[in-house]
């Protein structure tokens, strides 16, 4: 006879999990009680928001399914917005909370809450847990859908007498989804339409998103894509998946992209979409959405097509496997030669503006860190005027090499996500970047850092604002910095130093000089190769601003480069 | 006004996962009837949308783990009778009278 609560943790490992996020409670001591001999590792986190970006970034990373625990109540609802996150961004997560015994629900009991109910809208799949014997069968189930097809947050809640009751257990099962006519896709012709489109195309261009690293189909893409030779761009999420130094990619698009890629997705006449759900954040104005562009899209969620217009041809799919399939058809045809227009779009009247304005420090110094870390490194970026910096300087073609919050934007993601990272890739050099106002919404994450001794690279760029939302007001506000003065911060070298950890400060005018002194460049590397946890709060200017931008509501051809 | 079938697995939460694809957009429900189906379950909705709206439902309503069909049509004459009727009763009920007698009430 198992507990319940040994019977969820002997799912997990047969669900390969040996590494779970959370923070124990009321209702799921059941669930803490059975670690030890479990075979999985707990971390404790120091806020349940830290336990499921922890979770995400560890999958984000590793592609496997990210697992966090809390308990009922408040520890659950502190999960919700980690789960909005790996909805919006396609992240393989399982929450699992304890809930109050079962005699209890509905009654208002002492820290019950209805997190199914508050999470139905945000995740993939969810179960309240009514018995004991389901409890196999519910693992099984959430792990399928977590992972499957495009991933996804997956919540189980489980009251905590199913925890603590027992029953015989004869081993964990295996979920077979029933099969649904809407997974039958018509289309059977679809290499044959794309080889019309693209003959007849005169300004194709490939955009790439998150997908293509979901699928695995990175190599893939990049043989397609050096057949074809088409102009090429990355949104946030597809970074790394064409290397930077390949001639016909023009980095990253979308409101804080590069002019040759926006320029180039305003004015194609055929868009082959991979894995990209084209957000507002990439189409700018969707009504002005590359207006002359036939869509070719490549997605595995139907969900996605047709979101900004109806597409000329889905192709429904793996792209690990629809991708091949493709680049076997077209390789039997002989394609246009698009070399005029490709030197249009990669040319150099569009190439990048070296930074200007008061973000140039930030930006060199960037530069200056990205390009000392070694080639297996991870960087994340928490949200907001770092993060597209970051962004438009990460220069790696490392596939799961940039992680950030893209879809819901939470500020306080990088710190905890890091940890999730650094502990799926002890190897890694993780570095991560936040600004003064997100490192607050997690600051806590750095005793988790400290008790596990993880050698996380820990940067603030401290501009003493809510950066982007003082730019916005800038910008669009007449200045009227309503709530977005930070000048009040904490010192955050004294802060890590009280959680044990070394941290200084540096001002922008190290890096005004370019490039750095001997001693700059030494201290950054120091800063970069101890095996400890460091912080290094990097001072910039509070009115720097990210060009170039794109204005909410404008078209993408409509770029910002500098104040106006 | 349009109708529409979703044949859905009858798993906790499914049927309010379809209906919040609905609310989350503001749309209005006048007409919702959730009955068993052959092996499985439908809910029959009448709802005011746009062509964008349509599209975004019916992708939305296919995402759902346990959807398994969805199907548009034209409103049955039941269908919009009881809309109809809801519509003209869709406010709460307000006091018989204003100043003391409502409070009157209340007392």
């Amino acid at each position: 006879m198992l507990r319940g609560a040994e019977i969820v943790l002997q799912c997990l490992r047969a669900e390969g999990v040996d590494l779970v996020f959370g923070y124990p409670g009321g209702a799921i001591m059941p669930l803490y009680d059975a670690l030890e001999g479990s075979g999985i590792k707990h971390v404790l986190t120091r806020h349940e928001q830290g336990a499921v970006f922890a979770a995400e970034g560890l999958a984000r990373v590793s592609g496997k399914v990210g697992v966090a625990f809390a308990t009922s109540g408040p520890g659950a609802t502190n999960l919700v917005t980690g789960i909005a996150d790996a909805k919006m961004d396609s992240v393989p997560l399982v929450c699992i909370t304890g809930q109050v015994r079962s005699a209890l629900i509905g009654t208002d009991a002492f820290q019950e809450t209805d997190v199914f109910g508050m999470t139905l809208a945000l995740t993939k799949w969810s179960r309240l847990v009514k018995s004991i014997e389901e409890i196999p069968a519910v693992i099984a189930e959430g792990f399928h859908w977590a992972r499957s097809g495009r991933p996804g947050p997956v919540m189980i809640d489980i009251p905590t007498d199913m925890l603590k009751a027992k029953m015989e257990f004869s081993g964990p099962v295996k979920f077979t989804p029933h099969a649904k006519p809407a997974d039958v896709h018509g289309e059977s012709t679809f290499a044959e339409t794309l080889i019309t489109l693209l003959e007849q195309a005169k300004k194709p261009v490939a955009l790439v998103g998150a997908g293509v690293k979901l699928s695995g189909a990175v190599a893939e893409l990049r043989r397609l894509l050096d057949y074809l030779q088409v102009p090429a761009f990355a949104t946030v999420h597809g970074l790394g998946a064409i290397p930077p130094e390949t001639p016909y990619y023009l980095g990253m698009v979308g409101m804080h992209g590069t002019r040759a890629a926006n320029m180039a997705l305003h004015e194609n006449d055929l868009l082959l979409v991979f894995g990209a759900r084209l957000d507002d954040r990439v189409t700018g104005d969707p009504t002005r959405f590359a207006p002359h562009a036939r869509i070719v899209h490549f997605e595995i969620d139907p969900a996605q097509l047709d979101r900004v217009r109806p597409c000329e041809l889905p192709i429904i799919g793996d792209l690990a496997e629809t991708i091949p399939t493709c680049h076997n058809a077209l390789r039997q045809v002989k394609l246009p030669d698009w070399s005029d227009w490709r030197a249009v779009a990669c040319g150099p009247e569009r190439a990048e503006l070296d930074p200007r304005g008061l973000a140039q420090p930030t930006i060199r110094f960037l530069d200056e860190l990205f390009s000392r870390l070694p080639e297996n490194s991870v960087i994340l970026a928490d949200v907001g005027q770092h993060q597209m910096w970051a962004a438009q300087r990460y220069r790696s073609s490392l596939p799961r090499g940039f992680i950030t919050s893209g879809g819901l934007g939470s500020m306080g993601f990088a710190l905890p996500a890091a940890i999730g990272v650094q502990l799926a890739k002890p190897d890694a050099t993780v570095l991560c970047v936040s600004g003064d106002g997100g490192f607050q919404m997690n600051i806590q994450e750095l005793a988790t850092v400290h008790r596990l001794g993880l050698p996380i690279k820990m940067v603030i760029i401290d501009n003493k604002y809510l950066g982007m939302v003082r730019q916005w007001q800038q910008l669009f506000y007449q200045r009227n910095y309503a709530e977005t003065d930070l000048s009040d911060n904490p010192d955050f070298v004294a802060i890590s130093k009280a959680y044990k950890i070394h941290g200084q400060r540096i001002s922008e005018a190290v890096v005004r000089e370019f490039p750095v002194s001997q001693e700059t460049g030494d201290e950054l590397d120091r800063f970069l190769n101890s095996s400890e946890p460091e912080l290094l709060v990097f001072d910039t200017h509070p009115e720097a601003n990210v060009f170039p931008m794109v204005p909410a509501g404008a078209a993408l051809s409509e770029m910002m480069f500098e104040e106006e | 006004m349009h109708a529409f079938h979703v044949h859905y697995r009858n798993t906790q939460g499914t049927l309010m996962r379809i209906l919040n694809a609905i609310s989350r957009r503001g749309v209005e429900m006048p007409y919702v009837q959730a009955e068993p189906h052959g092996y499985n379950h439908r809910v029959s909705l009448l709802l005011e949308l746009n062509t964008k709206q349509i599209g975004q439902l019916f992708r939305d309503w296919h995402a759902i783990v346990d959807v398994v069909e969805v199907r548009a049509g034209a409103p049955t004459e039941d269908m919009m009778e009881l809309a109809e009727s809801w519509d003209a009763a869709r406010h709460p009920p307000a006091s018989a009278g204003a100043g003391g007698s409502a409070r009157a009430a209340m007392a």
